[in-house]
């Protein structure tokens, strides 16, 4: 079976849970006392996605302002990109839409965007509408789903979403062009939660 | 469904003997490794990294050096700050890398260092680590901003480590020291952070080495290897630079590349680099003198050269009164320089290499002649080889030839390397075997090793009886180069690299020995032995015997696996036999 390596950085305001997300997919376990990532954290994991395996090379990046400026080191040759932010804070909402702009920008051309809303356990302080969220991800043409690493929800679907739309090296061949256009039309599967 | 990847968090933590499994893939651990501290992982790779910047009233500074905690004495961080730069007015604009190396000045201990020894020990003998020096990969940057008084900016980005892995860390410089220059401080410690994940050098693995977005692959050698084959990293079917690159080697340079300006000389290079003769590489930058220093030092490779080298030494070196002192013949080092003034000091050197700039081998230079020595004026003379040595062998023009084809063929300079290296590893082969099989005959008959009493003790090297041998078993059975082998090998055996292989050997050899009258001792049975003797002596015998396993045990000596376990079993069935009082003392007993 073919294996490929799929390049994949977090994104996202600090204490969104980018590092929660990637423990949740990686190892399968919830840790509330996390510390703070510096640079970036790397972790791998192969999933078998048809008759291919894909393994996740995860750049789980830190949300501290002071290293803001490293992002491009992790979102350089990346498949995909998921952008998290927590549905609790609204400015951390804001801090999503700068991060797509930035992709837009600077990013790989056809990088593959999901949005993640982290922390939908705690729906009832939640301060970014769910449909909101969701269109403003259809109007980017980016994957959406509302997650929660601490209760397991959505975080395994998310990678199984990406590894969907990444396309598969079978019907296109490396040299064409690779992933799909942030503008393209997208299809999203999602498990509603809470 | 997923084929779940096998998490390493634990890999390190049990420091058990699964870790040296050979030919598997590990992975950076997510890093929650009770048993490691924070940093003990960024320490079996780097001691720091420095930034050395140019102060106006100061000179060469050390700016930072990360991570914080990291020890250097004024001393040493005055080494680096010196060697970090180019001496004197040697142009370097631009960007330009190039590796030093200089003694430590106090020993340190690591909360990890049984572990790295334990990595140490099945290193080839010519990686191994030497306590009493460090490397320091330099990236250093010079380009002209107005914006500064000086007009010029000038930074060195510097890794120190142990290890003498120059492409690895020349290829993690690359990657990282021109952002560094841009973003500064968050970036070099998120650098720091990604080096405190990376697995273990453990030799003989392949290694995911993550640092800042990419992952380097990595294969450290072992001692197991058979020498000249390269194991070269498995390649994912798509080559992305983007997200991984694969190293051939981490150690080796560019031999040909560096050789190329004294191309004509390579034989007489290996044998001055053999006989551990001074010699002094002038070149118009560090980046040269650095390769150049390294190419000779690794041209005897599987020996291991046992002299100080220095790839880049500066007036303002620690050392430079001890090497360049007129008052005692000068001593056996190879010295890299860039600085004119060495022209000067070290003109009554014996061999002194100059080249000049290194080009891509497009052509090889012309002439043949090894210059008169007194023909070297300055640095600016012209490249060659400046000695009165006359080499004891006749020159292979067979090499010679066929590295010229290749120049003529545009042969790939990577193919040209890896023909000059079987070259120089055949000879040293050729040259080393027949006192590999004179040694091996050093060791006593089995028979002769006794449980009752001591191990045998090796026998004397004899340079007759050495050299006796070589008329039926000498280096002509796999060398077809004529010359005087005999001198040669007259001439090495007075030399520091036979003192060091020499010693190797014989350690090695010792251990065997221990080990084999340790096994000895397991057939033995020493309970129905006790019985019939007295109990002081018996007492005697379980002492001794404690402290033969806890020998055994630190010196890891080469025993058949389950030796030790008898060992102690018989220990045990000799201790419960005795009275209980002498029982408990005996089961405290430790050993120191």
């Amino acid at each position: 079976m073919a294996l490929r390596e799929l390049k994949v950085c977090l994104l996202g305001d600090t204490g969104v849970g980018k590092s929660s997300i990637v423990w949740r997919f990686v190892e399968d376990s919830f840790d509330p006392n996390i510390n703070p990532t510096i640079g970036a954290s790397f972790m791998t994991k192969t999933v078998q996605y048809q008759n291919e395996l894909h393994k996740f090379l995860i750049w789980d990046t830190a949300g501290q302002e002071r290293f803001r400026a490293l992002a491009p080191m992790y979102y350089r040759g990346s498949a995909a990109a998921i952008i998290v932010y927590d549905i609790t804070k609204e400015e951390t909402f804001s801090t999503l839409k700068n991060w797509v702009k930035e992709l837009r920008q600077h990013g790989p051309p056809n990088i593959v965007v999901a949005i993640a809303g982290n922390k939908c356990d705690l729906n009832d302080v939640r301060e970014v509408l769910e449909k909101d969220a969701k269109d403003y991800a259809d109007s980017i043409h980016a994957i959406f789903v509302e997650t929660s690493a601490k209760n397991a929800i959505n975080i395994n679907e998310l990678f199984i979403e990406i590894s969907r739309r990444i396309p598969s090296t079978d019907t296109n061949p490396p040299s064409s062009s690779k992933g799909f256009k942030l503008r393209r039309q997208p299809s999203v599967t999602k498990r509603s939660c809470c | 469904m997923s084929a779940r990847e096998q998490s390493q968090s634990g890999a390190f933590s049990s420091a058990s003997r699964s870790l040296f499994e050979a030919e598997e893939e590990e992975t950076a651990a997510p890093g929650r490794c009770l048993s490691l501290l924070p940093w003990d992982r960024f320490s079996a790779w780097l001691h720091c990294v420095c930034v050395v910047g140019f102060d106006l009233e100061l000179g060469q500074a050390v700016e930072v050096i990360y991570p914080q905690h990291s020890k250097l004495t004024d001393k040493e961080k005055t080494s680096i700050c010196y060697l970090s730069f180019p001496d004197s007015n040697s142009g370097c604009l631009g960007d330009t890398q190039f590796c030093f190396r200089f003694r430590q000045s106090s020993s340190r201990r690591l909360s990890l260092h049984c572990m790295l020894d334990q990595l140490d020990r099945d290193l080839p003998v010519s990686l191994k680590k030497d306590s009493a020096y460090y490397y320091g990969y330099v990236y250093f940057r010079q380009v002209r901003d107005k914006t500064l008084k000086r007009g010029y900016f000038q930074k060195s980005l510097v890794l120190i480590s142990k290890l003498p892995y120059i492409h690895l860390f020349h290829t993690v410089l690359r990657h990282i020291a021109p952002e560094y220059f841009v973003k500064n401080e968050p970036f070099l410690e998120a650098v720091c952070s990604d080096v405190d994940h990376w697995p273990p050098p453990v030799p003989g693995k392949t290694l995911n080495l993550p640092i800042m977005g990419i992952i380097m692959k990595v294969r450290i050698p072992t001692c197991h290897d058979k020498p000249g084959t390269t194991h070269i990293v498995q390649f994912t079917h798509e080559v992305d630079t983007q997200i991984s690159i694969a190293l051939p080697t981490v150690h080796e340079v560019d031999l040909f590349r560096c050789f190329c300006p004294v191309f004509f000389h390579i034989q007489m290079l290996w044998e001055l680099v053999l006989l551990g003769e001074p010699v002094v590489v002038m070149a118009p930058s560090p980046s040269e003198s650095s390769d150049t220093v390294l190419a000779l030092v690794s041209c005897i490779s599987p020996l291991k050269y046992c002299s100080d080298f220095r790839p880049y030494f500066t007036i303002h070196d620690s050392e430079f009164k001890e090497y360049t002192t007129r008052t005692q013949a000068p001593p056996s080092v190879i010295l890299g320089v860039t600085n004119p003034f060495f022209a000067k000091t070290l003109q009554h050197w014996p061999h002194i290499v100059r080249i000049g700039e290194i080009k891509l081998p497009g052509e090889v230079p012309k002439q043949v002649k090894v210059k008169k020595l007194k023909n070297l004026k300055t640095l600016d003379s012209k490249p060659g080889v400046y000695t009165s040595y006359k080499p004891y062998l006749n020159r292979d023009e067979e090499i010679i030839k066929q590295l010229q084809k290749g120049v003529q063929q545009k042969r790939p300079a990577e193919a040209q390397s890896v023909i000059l290296r079987r070259y120089f590893l055949e000879l040293t082969q050729s040259f080393i075997i027949p006192l590999e099989r004179y040694v091996a005959s050093l060791m006593p008959l089995q028979k002769s090793i006794s449980p009752w009493k001591s191990p045998p003790q090796l026998r004397q090297f004899s340079q007759e009886d050495f050299m006796k041998t070589l008329e039926k078993a000498g280096p002509q059975l796999t060398s077809g180069l004529k010359g005087d082998w005999i001198g040669l090998y007259r001439h090495f055996l007075k030399s520091p690299n036979f003192n060091g292989w020499f010693r190797t050997r014989r350690k090695e050899m010792t251990q065997k020995l221990e080990a084999l009258h340790l096994e000895a001792l397991c057939n033995e049975d020493l309970l129905f032995w006790s019985q019939k003797h007295t109990e002081v002596e018996t007492v005697d015998l379980v002492l001794k015997l404690k402290n033969k396993l806890f020998q055994a045990d630190r010196e890891h000596l080469p025993m058949k696996p389950d030796t030790m376990e008898k060992l102690q079993m018989h220990i045990d069935t000799i201790i419960l036999a005795l009275p209980d009082d002498l029982q408990d003392i005996l089961l405290k007993t430790g050993t120191t």
